[in-house]
């Protein structure tokens, strides 16, 4: 369970301050120009911060299938990814994954 | 707007289930939704406090992703300009991958600007209405799930759905496989801080392996 006063505190800030990102530069002018080299670092944020994400929240899950070590989730995810490179669909990729890993750990 | 709307289906409601999964009221969701309106850190949020990491780490970590609306932002300055400031603050509000996609699609075809901001705004009210409509599914179908089928899970499918089509060549693949080792060995940091750290070192990768020639 998350707590509630814990939940509104991150969620306030977390709204004010993405508001403070998309306003900013409408509400300072037309003619704040950002540098090609800064736009260019900012198409990296994805590939620096997601990552982060995925690798220890399935390499670190304990699972139950003991030939693949109980790591069925990356297992599955490394398919998943490879679907996604293909298909380029999220759909496929979510529900692909999902029914994956559920036909993994049920027999 | 109809052909964005299949990435952003699956995501709303993968946004409306981890968050029934992790037990957050349809209120919580619902109005989580409504006044943050950035998919990516909403989930990157809801994942970080089920494990009751730092605020700050929650709170700029949702930043960090949200870092590349200030692009966009500055892309629609020029043309919100002469409108009155509901309609600025309801453009900048709606400021999203897909709104700004769909406005750059259509760049030339405007004859004015205020032309331009009407059909942007228009195209902002379908996306909040398709955005709100399938979370609001994914949470009723996060309730209903079975509890055999790991719900939990769909957070990294969808962030590696996000992830793929951002890795344009070589030097984009190096970032994320340094981000994924690093965040490995970094796992073990108090409140989730080795995510933070691991973006910030991820970015300044970035920095080296873009630099031209004759930069410092």
């Amino acid at each position: 369970m998350i707590p509630q006063g814990y939940y509104w505190v991150n969620v306030l800030l977390l709204a004010i301050g993405t508001l403070a990102i998309r306003g900013s530069i409408i509400a300072l002018s037309a003619k704040v120009k950002i540098s090609d080299r800064l736009k260019e670092l900012f198409t990296f944020i994805p590939a620096a911060i997601l990552p982060a994400f995925v690798a220890p929240a399935v390499f670190f899950h304990k699972g139950a299938v003991d030939w693949v070590f109980g790591k069925e989730r990356a297992v599955v995810l490394v398919l998943a990814t490879i679907l996604c490179v293909v298909t380029r669909s999220t759909l496929a990729t979510i529900v692909f994954g999902l029914v994956a890993l559920y036909l993994f750990t049920s027999f | 707007m109809l052909p964005i709307a299949p990435g952003i289906i699956p995501f709303g409601a993968v946004m409306g289930t981890v968050s029934a999964d992790a037990h957050m009221s349809f209120f919580q969701t619902v109005s989580m939704n409504a006044i943050v309106f950035a998919g990516a850190s909403q989930i990157a949020a809801v994942e970080l406090m089920k494990y009751q990491a730092a605020i700050w780490v929650v709170v700029a970590t949702g930043l960090i992703i949200n870092l590349r609306f200030l692009l966009y932002s500055a892309a629609l300055s020029p043309v919100v300009q002469q409108e009155p400031f509901a309609k600025k603050l309801f453009s900048a509000f709606c400021v999203t991958d897909q709104s700004y996609a769909v406005m750059s699609a259509k760049q030339d075809k405007f004859r004015t600007n205020h032309e331009a901001v009407e059909f942007y705004i228009g195209s902002c009210v379908c996306m909040l209405i398709v955005w709100h409509s399938s979370v609001m599914a994914g949470y009723v179908f996060g309730n209903f799930a079975p509890k055999s089928i790991s719900l939990d899970y769909a957070i990294p499918l969808s962030f590696v759905a996000l992830l793929i089509p951002t890795l344009k060549n070589h030097k984009y693949i190096l970032v994320a496989i340094f981000s994924s080792v690093v965040s490995l060995l970094l796992n073990d940091l108090p409140y989730r801080t080795g995510l933070m750290a691991t973006a910030l070192l991820g970015i300044a990768v970035a920095y080296f392996l873009t630099r031209k020639k004759g930069d410092a």
